[in-house]
Order: C-alpha cells, then sequence, then structure tokens
C-alpha cells in the first residue's frame, strides 16, 4: 500500500510504526476522544448497540485471523464465545476473582477449547474441518446444559451480578462501555500487530498453500493449531465481556446461527483485512439494528397494514443472505477493499494512477 | 434386550434417512466441489412445498409430492444460475461462503413465505406401526429406509454407467480439466442442483410424514454431515453403510448413556464418532484419496 507523498521510513523503527504522520495522529486521537464521548451524548439505546458492537468486533477480529489469514473455516467461533463467557462467569461467581483475572482465564479457556478441534486441522483439510467446529458447537450444548448444576447452572444458566474493579461499579450500560472499549482497542491493537509480525506472515502462507509452506520449512501443525488458538482466544474475551454485560449466561445464547452471522460481517468487511472485521461488523450489525427500529414503523402505515413486524425482521434476513452473496459474487475482497480504493485516489489527486 | 435391539432398529431407520439428506450433499459436492452449508435449508424449503400442495391447495397427497419435486427442482436450477455459474472456477472458498449467504437468505424466505408458526405436515404413511416379530417400526421410516436404498442403487449406477454421470464424475475431479476436455461443467452442476432439490424433498416427506414443522426442521442438514463424513465426500453406496453405522450407534449409546445423562445424547454422539473418524481416516471410510501437488 503507498503512502501519503514525501512520507518515507528514516530508521526500522519509522518503517514499522502504525501511525505514520502527523494528520493520522490528530485524526486518530480525534477518533478516540469521540469513541469516549459517545456515550455522553447518545441515549441508552445507542450505548447498548455500541456494547454489542464491541463485544461482536473482538469475536469478529478473532475469526478474521483465523479464517481470513489462516484460511481455516470456523463455525464454532459462537461455541467458543460460549466457553468463554461460562467460565468468566462461574470463576466470578464462585470464587469471586477479579476482572482482571477473570476475562484473560476465559479467553484462555476458549483457546484451549478452541485448539482441540483445531488439532483436527492438522489431518482434515479444507471443508471437512468446517464440519468439526460444527461438531463443538453441538458438544459445547451438550455439556453446558449437563454439566453439574454446581457448575454452570445447566438449564438455567448462571445469573452475575455487576462486575466492579478497584471499588469502580460497571452497573450501566455507560459505565460497561469503557471496559468493552479499552479490552476492544487493546485486542484490535494485538490482532493489527500480530498480523504484520513473522507469525501472520507464517499463516499468510499456510492459507496460500499450506504444503508449500511447509517445505519453505514453516510448521503448518504449529500455526494451524495457534490460528484456532488465538481465534478461539478472542472469542472466549468476548464471552468474558458478553456475560458481564448481559449478566445472563445460558447455552441458548451462543448458536450456530451467530457463527454464520459472523463470517457473513467478515464477507462482507472484507476476508484478510484486520479493518474489513471491523467494518464488517460495524456494518452488518447497525442494518440489523437499522430493521429491528424500522420494522414495526413499517407495519403502521394502512397500506402495509397487513405485514406484521416479524416479516419485516423475517425479510431482513433475506435482505443480508442477498448481500452477503452479491459480495462473495462481486466484490469478494470485500468493503475494505473499496474503502482502500477511495483513500489511494485521494492521495494521488489530482493524477489518475 | 428387545428394548436395546428396538434401539438399535430405529436408531438404524434413522441413520438411513440421514443418509438420503446427506446423499443431496454428496451429489452436489461431487459436481461443484460446493460444500453446501445450506443443504438443511433445502430440506425445509421442500417440506413446506409439499405442505403448501396438500394443505393450502388441498390436492391429493401423491400429486402434491409430485408437484413439489417438480417445484424444488426449479428452485435448485435456480441457486445454480444465480449463484453458483457466476462462481464455477473461483476457489473454493468462495464457493462454501457463498452458500453462508445462501443459508441466511433462504432462511428469511422461508419466514417471509410461511411464516415461523407451527404447520402440520399431511401424513405420506399411514401413522400405524409396522410390526416385525417383538418389535414396533415406524412405518414411515421404514419405507424411508427402502425408498433410500433404492435411490441410493439407482444414483450409484447413474454415477458409474451413464454417460452424463461419469461427465459429472469428471466434472467433480477438475473444472478445468473437465472444460478442456470439452465436458459441459454448467450442466453438470445444474443437474446436481436439480437432483439435490429433489432428494431434499423426499428426505422431508419421510421425515415429517404427519408430524408438526416450523423451520427449525433445518437442524435435519446439520444433523446428517456426519454420515456425509464418515462415508467420505464422494461415496454414494458408502451414505448407506456410514448411516447404517452411525443410526445403530446413536441407537446403542441412546439406551446405555441416555438414563446416565438425562437424554439428548442422539443429539451430539454422531458428532463424537466423526471426529474420532476423521481422525484416524480424513477422507473417511470411502472418499477419495487425494494426492496433493504443489
Amino acid at each position: 500500500m503507498t503512502q501519503p507523498a514525501g512520507v518515507y521510513a528514516q530508521t526500522y523503527d519509522e518503517d514499522q510504526a502504525i501511525i505514520r504522520t502527523r494528520p493520522q495522529c490528530y485524526w486518530f486521537i480525534i477518533f478516540m476522544i469521540f469513541l469516549f464521548a459517545l456515550p455522553l451524548f447518545g441515549g441508552g439505546r445507542l450505548v447498548g448497540i455500541l456494547n454489542i458492537i464491541g463485544i461482536t468486533v473482538i469475536a469478529v477480529v478473532g475469526l478474521q485471523i483465523n479464517a481470513g489469514y489462516a484460511g481455516q473455516v470456523n463455525l464454532g467461533q459462537s461455541a467458543f464465545m460460549g466457553v468463554g463467557a461460562y467460565t468468566a462467569g462461574a470463576l466470578t461467581l464462585h470464587l469471586h476473582l477479579p476482572i482482571w483475572i477473570t476475562i484473560p482465564v476465559a479467553g484462555i479457556s476458549a483457546a484451549v477449547f478452541g485448539a482441540i478441534f483445531g488439532l483436527a486441522a492438522v489431518r482434515i483439510k479444507g471443508f471437512y474441518l468446517a464440519l468439526t467446529t460444527i461438531a463443538a458447537q453441538y458438544i459445547f450444548s451438550f455439556a453446558m446444559i449437563k454439566l453439574p448444576r454446581r457448575w454452570f447452572g445447566q438449564t438455567e444458566g448462571l445469573r452475575l451480578n455487576p462486575i466492579s474493579l478497584f471499588g469502580f461499579e460497571f452497573d450501566t450500560d455507560g459505565r460497561i462501555y469503557y471496559l468493552i472499549l479499552f479490552i476492544a482497542v487493546l485486542m484490535i491493537y494485538g490482532a493489527w500487530g500480530l498480523v504484520r509480525s513473522k507469525t501472520g506472515r507464517a499463516l499468510v502462507a499456510v492459507r496460500e498453500n499450506d504444503n508449500a509452506a511447509g517445505i519453505i520449512g514453516i510448521d503448518v501443525f504449529y500455526y494451524k493449531s495457534l490460528s484456532f488458538f488465538i481465534g478461539a482466544f478472542y472469542a472466549g474475551v468476548a464471552g468474558s465481556l458478553w456475560g458481564y454485560y448481559i449478566r445472563y449466561i445460558h447455552a441458548d445464547q451462543f448458536t450456530l446461527w451467530l457463527s454464520v452471522w459472523y463470517l457473513g460481517m467478515l464477507i462482507v468487511g472484507g476476508m484478510g483485512s484486520i479493518l474489513g472485521a471491523i467494518i464488517g461488523t460495524v456494518i452488518i450489525r447497525l442494518l440489523q439494528e437499522l430493521i429491528t427500529y424500522i420494522g414495526p414503523h413499517i407495519s403502521e402505515f394502512q397500506i402495509l397494514s397487513g405485514i406484521g413486524g416479524g416479516i419485516v425482521f423475517a425479510s431482513m434476513n433475506m435482505l443480508l443472505g442477498g448481500i452477503i452473496i452479491l459480495f462473495v459474487i462481486y466484490e469478494p475482497r470485500g468493503l475494505v477493499h473499496r474503502w482502500n480504493i477511495v483513500k489511494e485516489s485521494y492521495r494521488i489527486w489530482p493524477f489518475h494512477h | 434386550m428387545i428394548s436395546l435391539l428396538s434401539h438399535i432398529i430405529s436408531g438404524g431407520l434413522t441413520g438411513l434417512l440421514y443418509a438420503l439428506i446427506a446423499m443431496g450433499f454428496v451429489i452436489i459436492y461431487r459436481s461443484s466441489r460446493a460444500f453446501n452449508l445450506a443443504q438443511g435449508e433445502l430440506v425445509v424449503v421442500g417440506a413446506f412445498l409439499v405442505w403448501s400442495f396438500a394443505n393450502y391447495f388441498g390436492l391429493p397427497i401423491w400429486l402434491a409430492i409430485i408437484l413439489s419435486f417438480m417445484v424444488s427442482m426449479v428452485v435448485g436450477l435456480f441457486i445454480e444460475r444465480i449463484i453458483f455459474r457466476p462462481l464455477v472456477g473461483e476457489e473454493l472458498f468462495a464457493l462454501v461462503m457463498v452458500t453462508i449467504g445462501l443459508l441466511v437468505f433462504i432462511r428469511g424466505a422461508v419466514l417471509v413465505i410461511w411464516s415461523p408458526e407451527v404447520h402440520f405436515f399431511p401424513a405420506v404413511f399411514p401413522m400405524t406401526g409396522l410390526k416385525v416379530g417383538p418389535f414396533m417400526v415406524d412405518k414411515g421410516l421404514a419405507f424411508g429406509g427402502a425408498i433410500t436404498i433404492l435411490v441410493a442403487a439407482a444414483f450409484s449406477w447413474f454415477f458409474n454407467h451413464t454417460r452424463t454421470g461419469l461427465e459429472m464424475t469428471a466434472v467433480a475431479e477438475d473444472h478445468q480439466i473437465a472444460l478442456s476436455l470439452g465436458l459441459n461443467v454448467k450442466r453438470s452442476i445444474a443437474v446436481a442442483w436439480a437432483a439435490s432439490g429433489v432428494l431434499c424433498t423426499l428426505a422431508a416427506a419421510i421425515f415429517l410424514s404427519g408430524k408438526g414443522m416450523t423451520f427449525m426442521v433445518s437442524d435435519i442438514g446439520l444433523a446428517a454431515l456426519p454420515v456425509v463424513l464418515l462415508a467420505g465426500l464422494e461415496s454414494i453406496g458408502g451414505l448407506i453403510l456410514a448411516g447404517l453405522l452411525i443410526g445403530i450407534s446413536m441407537g446403542i449409546a441412546e439406551f446405555f448413556l441416555d438414563p446416565i445423562f438425562e437424554g439428548g445424547v442422539a443429539a451430539v454422539f454422531p458428532f463424537i464418532i466423526m471426529i474420532i473418524v476423521l481422525l484416524i481416516r480424513p477422507s473417511g471410510l470411502f472418499g477419495w484419496k487425494t494426492i496433493e501437488r504443489i
């Protein structure tokens, strides 16, 4: 990717910097202040939407590393999220551990669960793998309902009290927003660094051709399981936040349908790009919210009075499913590719090339 | 003992039903290399078509089923024409991703057209049980099992002895090579989608005969996946054996483990078998072993 005119690196540190120019730095600070101040202006509904978007972004960025970078189709992301949520919930409820312990532990437990199914990726190639991750989903739902009631509450699920950190209670949407924002930024920063590193390049090599990658000395076994480990770690962290935000954890919340949506978000945003994962999540979530919001209003019109709100909600699936199909056929590189084209032409304006 | 045997019989018959759904999946995979995650949704479409013709338009059941076969064939052809034809020769990843969009789309369409309420599927087979010696067998499943074996034999013959079938097998090997040999890749894929649509409707008619149904029936598409993998993605004859194996072991597991776990074992057990099999034999029992070159 080209840099703005006149920007070139003179040291290795400059060459590796994420923020290259002064305007980029200003815009970044303005954007962070904007994100920070958003709950102050928006109503409670907006903050709720933002919280869910933040949690989903974490899970989808993890899926991007796993599916977009390493090329391992993963339909178990929501089950991995569920493992994280249950772990964090049980640790908080039974052992009263602080969240700076429970959230990383939730991530790691989900990562271990994910890596077990990722191990299958070593023997199984291509889309057989999608099926072992579907198996993860079934085993998760079964286990959580059947494990002893003392641990995970079986069919009753887990109910949590508001969490607190150093005496600060995260008891409202607005308060937990900052926790989610902080962790989301941290996780995205980590992902950004990871995909530019040696590990990230190895993952891409495995995606492009795992035989060739093996021959040039990349440990395919290690990197395939690592991609599941990392992807599921992100899911676990997202799941723990989900648990702390909703304060109720049940196996029925983490469905295969949700994993399907996460992949849809990746497709629309663009496979193989962290920014793409974020754009895709935000766009699809906002579309979903928009349709849920205008749905009841449409059925209020006299002409369309025969159409119930449920129909509008269902047609949302048709619309979004159609969008996913169109993106695969006509813009396989996703919205992020469009965004890059716009950015490039802005930079080289008024020239064409 | 009798109770265990009846678990085994009903398990085996359920396994054969899974094999029938799996067949639709395998036929699509064999021709287009598309891993159709939306297979369960095709079953739902077939089910609601039969319901519409039989209950909404009040046609006799045999006519309703024949009409549904035709419409689901058209639906299959339509999906192929709109979605998969532009993707011929694209990488496999796109082929799988597009079925995810298809899954979301069809589910939305089913909800819009038929609403999420419970519909009662007409009785295709007599509702009485079939008494074989001391065992009571569900008549629908028994007929279904016989139909599955016949259909599998027919398709097996079709793929190995007819020109179109052999062409489809060649297309499955490699689109590029098939094209350069002058084979009609588009037609092969279209035939596969049409056949798969019909098979899904057939499976729906057997599975749902006389039951209540909602769009959630699509879960059976996923439940059938272990059968596909156990057989290997390319084998049609192997599906019968794999279906019986999964079904019978499911019945046994249900008998011994359900008292311990208080039910629910049947849903998860096939997946556990599947993972174990995949770790030992990644290409399933009868799948093609591919030699990979760089």
